[in-house]
């Protein structure tokens, strides 16, 4: 029997397998299959999303027949199956599940579209179906071996021992996605952490998108990146149009309104990775990397990243435990008078702590709080030095008493800044010390 | 009174079409069809399958005469399941080949858009192909959805 894991892009997703089953009269039915999951060697997984004619005819006749894609070559595969049972809780239902939940959410349809059972199959026979391509090449993507896991291991290495130097973790976030890429072949990555205080994930990096979209706020269990948070499970999307395109289906013919949400990151994603970033049970935030390729990751990408996401979770917690502040020698800092610049106008609207710049926005919540304090200090004071000791101090900031991520806000703040309004800035001068540099004249107002 | 989208896809080109059979035994099997050609009643089908894939369907579909087709526009999911009796099962002849071109170069277009290359659905066998002669017994919207499964006749 040729084994079930020499042909595992066919388990991607990426082009729809088909199921065939046989009722009681002998009335045959073939349908699409929504997700075949490879268990092991001699097992598979098919989703149970309605109670249908598949999952009528199975609980009466046992026999299976599917037919799968390799979305590489499009050679076609038959497995010819036997159902054991339906398994409606547990690992493997709740791994098939965050990937339904997933799509379900992209589109609208939590609730509706949803996994009722794994029904779990012995594969009686695997046959490569002769005959079916005329004239093309079948053999596999050279990209896509072994020596290239061979080299994920070694690079696992090296971005370990990189997260480990970080100093910050500013640096920190930027070396792992400069990493990914570099060593990788992962173009479009973003990491973001979890704000316990507004309970939503907030972009704290980026690498290879137009804009940067530090700040975007994603709410856990809405989208394919809000499931994977609210799960603590990987979600791998492959084949990302069909997918979406069968939710969109569903949500259609049932009639539902809830607005779709539109992935962060790439328009055209095909494939998508979400890596949740935790400690023991606590969300620290996720890792997303997405491809313009509908098979762009396979299970040993999904493996490494969530040794990566261990890594990165790790090095975050250590970052905030480590601070020592203000006994670490400061850097000094000139007190010059501000650069000519041009006029801005900063506005603070108290009730939703958003500041705008401009009437543009540029932050909210504790980063808001945060940034209006400074100001504030500047304005009245003339104060440019800071220290993180006195913003934990402050309990109008609402930081919480401990693992309060100043860090990550400080972050957010400073690239919000440099995005919208680089004639502020927030310079680190040491370990827990900073300054606020301002250019040209600012007009605040407070609403 | 059939679905004006349901019928567009039971008769139109563009479409996947899928094949089942079961011998016997009550073991299944399944292949994908190239084109399907039915009148405007559901009545009547001949259904193309390649003869270099479609060897345990056509066993079946010898021995048991049982047979179920789906029809699918693959963009909106928009689909039907056709079940019947099968009265002839018979080479297609040269007549029938324009039109199975025909529909094969249809739904290649359709899978071009979706992103899967024409070159390689192109590549995929379709010629000489059987022709299966159905009765149309049952019908069924198969658009996936709370309506999925419902008869239409």
């Amino acid at each position: 029997m040729i084994p079930l894991a020499s042909i595992w892009r066919c388990f991607q997703g990426v082009i729809p397998s088909i199921i065939g089953t046989c009722d009681v009269r002998g009335m045959p039915n073939v349908t699409y299959a929504s997700q075949i999951h490879l268990i092991d060697d001699r097992h598979v997984a098919l989703s149970r999303q309605f109670f249908n004619k598949t999952s009528r005819n199975l609980d009466e006749n046992p026999r299976a027949c599917a037919e799968m894609h390799d979305p590489v070559t499009f050679q076609s595969y038959r497995l010819h199956l036997k159902f054991l049972r339906s398994e409606k809780s547990g690992a493997l239902f709740d791994t098939m599940s965050a990937r339904i939940e997933a799509i379900a959410s992209h589109t609208g349809m939590s609730g509706v579209f949803r996994l009722i059972g794994a029904d779990v199959f012995e594969v009686l026979h695997v046959e490569k179906v002769e005959g079916f391509l005329t004239g093309i090449a079948a053999e596999p993507d050279a990209g896509i071996s072994i020596d290239g896991i061979r080299n994920e291991i070694r690079g696992l290495q090296y971005v370990s021992e990189q997260i480990n130097r970080a100093s910050d973790l500013d640096s920190l976030l930027d070396i792992v996605l400069e990493a990914l890429e570099s060593y990788f072949g992962f173009t479009h990555s973003m990491v973001l952490l979890h704000d316990d205080s507004i309970g939503r994930l907030v972009t704290i990096a980026s690498r290879g998108y137009g804009t940067s979209g530090v700040g975007a706020e994603v709410e856990p269990g809405r989208g394919v990146i809000g499931v994977a948070a609210n799960e603590r499970r990987v979600v791998r999307l492959t084949g990302l149009d069909a997918s979406l395109r069968y939710g969109r289906a569903v949500r259609r013919e049932s009639g539902t309104v809830d607005p779709e949400i539109p992935l962060p990151g790439l328009s055209d994603a095909q494939s998508v990775l979400v890596i949740p970033l935790q400690l023991c049970d606590r969300l620290v935030g996720v890792l997303v990397v997405e491809d313009r390729e509908p098979a762009g990751f396979g299970e040993w990408h999904e493996s490494y990243l969530e040794v990566i996401g261990n890594q990165i979770a790790l090095g975050i917690d250590r970052m905030s435990d480590e601070e020592i502040e203000v006994d670490a020698p400061a850097i000094a800092v000139k007190n010059e008078p501000a650069v000519q610049g041009r006029r801005r106008t900063l506005t603070y609207y108290v009730n939703d702590d958003c500041v705008f710049i401009d009437g543009d926005y540029l932050i909210r919540n504790v980063p808001g709080r945060i940034l209006w304090k400074l100001m504030r200090a500047w304005r009245q004071e003339g104060r440019r030095e800071f220290t993180n000791r006195e913003l934990r101090l402050d309990p109008h900031l609402g930081l919480p008493p401990v693992k309060d991520n100043l860090e990550s806000r400080l972050i957010l703040l400073r690239r919000r800044l440099s995005e919208k309004c680089p004639d502020l800035r927030i310079v680190s001068t040491g370990r827990g010390r900073f300054v606020l540099e301002v250019d040209g004249a600012v007009e605040m107002l407070e609403k | 009174m059939i679905d004006e989208r349901l019928l567009r896809c039971a008769t139109g080109g563009g479409t996947s079409v899928l094949v089942g059979s079961a011998g016997p035994d009550a073991v299944p099997a399944c292949c994908r069809g190239i084109a399907v050609s039915t009148d405007a009643a559901l009545q009547r089908a001949i259904v193309y399958v390649p003869l270099a894939t479609s060897r345990d369907v056509i066993a079946n579909a010898a021995s048991t005469k049982k047979l179920s087709v789906m029809i699918t526009r693959i963009v909106e999911h928009v689909g039907l399941q056709l079940k019947g009796t099968v009265e002839a099962i018979r080479m297609a002849s040269d007549d029938e080949a324009s039109f199975v071109r025909q529909r094969l170069n249809e739904f290649a277009d359709v899978l071009d858009d979706v992103g899967l290359p024409r070159r390689i659905f192109r590549g995929v066998a379709h010629w000489p192909a059987f022709a299966l002669e159905l009765k149309i017994e049952e019908a069924y919207d198969q658009t996936p959805g709370p309506r999925a499964g419902s008869a239409l006749r």
